[in-house]
């Protein structure tokens, strides 16, 4: 029987699973937990946007004409610049580089917050031109799908601050990095929704 | 002095950053056809998969995880070529 630390502590798997056999989890089994309901989540809001598209094909024609493309273009580079970041992060604290973990723990929270600027500005520009949630069906999921993404980026972002804090703290090394590896799968995640989101809002017509 | 040098991740990144110009050169300047949506599906999905396995680094790690992510990243993408024809 397995007694690996995972299996004795929740005891939520068949007696005949085991880490060494399925491979090994990144991160922490709670994170994952966190990563598919959110992938859950935001599977919902890409299937109402085909229902939507299918039964309102013209305001999904339109929509994306009147959005601004460059800075959808601009929130992508930023979003795979900051998962590139975290990886780095994670390369780093491996070789127990602690200093060039934090400065491309910095890197990965600055692109962060370079998003939610971005994004702020989109809103407002939108706003500007007269578009809001009850403009179109087109609009009513971007909102939900946007406004969505926006909070997760600004919550992780809090979360790279936690884990900086910790790091400085010495709580992370090359032998012991679980915590940091779990919030770096939960921002390859962010990103990996916005890779989805970007094509369907702003490139399909 | 220590030079920059290039491994895997740099690659991956400057891929992604190229599929993204790519995808958005399409979207603006070709007319929305099926082919482009088909396109623009299939570069999804790649860019998906490599997030999966190199930044989430689930290539080498547990399976299940793996497929589920992997299938999410083909699933919502096939959804896009299926509604270029409806």
């Amino acid at each position: 029987m397995d007694t690996s630390p995972i299996n004795s502590s929740l005891g939520i798997f068949p007696s005949s699973w085991s880490e060494k056999r399925a491979g090994r989890i990144p991160g922490n089994i709670p994170i994952w937990v966190g990563i598919l309901s959110e992938l859950t989540e935001f599977g919902i809001f890409f299937i109402a946007y085909f229902v939507a598209k299918y039964n309102y094909p013209e305001a999904f024609s339109e929509g994306p004409q009147s959005l601004s493309t460059i800075t959808g273009v601009a929130n992508t580079v930023v979003l795979i610049s900051s998962s590139y970041f975290m990886a780095k992060a994670m390369a780093n604290i491996r070789k127990n580089n602690l200093k060039g973990c934090e400065k491309f723990l910095w890197l990965a929270f600055f692109s962060g917050c370079l998003y939610l600027c971005f994004k702020t500005w989109e809103f407002h520009w939108n706003d500007v031109q007269g578009f809001s949630t009850n403009s179109s069906p087109f609009f009513t999921v971007y909102y939900y799908m946007t406004f969505n993404h926006f909070l997760h980026v600004g919550w992780a972002a809090c979360a790279i601050l936690w884990v900086i804090f910790r790091l400085k703290k010495g709580a992370y090394s090359a032998e012991n990095n679980s915590g940091m590896e779990a919030l770096a799968v939960y921002w390859h995640m962010i990103d990996l929704m916005w890779i989805l989101i970007f094509p369907l809002l702003y490139v399909l017509r | 002095m220590t030079m920059f040098s290039f491994s895997k991740l740099e690659y991956l990144w400057l891929t992604l950053l190229a599929i993204i110009l790519f995808n958005t050169l399409l979207g603006e300047n070709v007319e929305s056809t099926a082919l482009v949506s088909i396109l623009v599906a299939l570069t999804v999905m790649y860019k998906g998969l490599i997030v999966i396995d190199h930044f989430m680094e689930l290539k080498d790690a547990n399976k299940y995880l793996r497929r589920m992510m992997r299938i999410y990243f083909i699933f919502f993408p096939s959804l896009i070529i299926l509604s270029a024809f409806f």
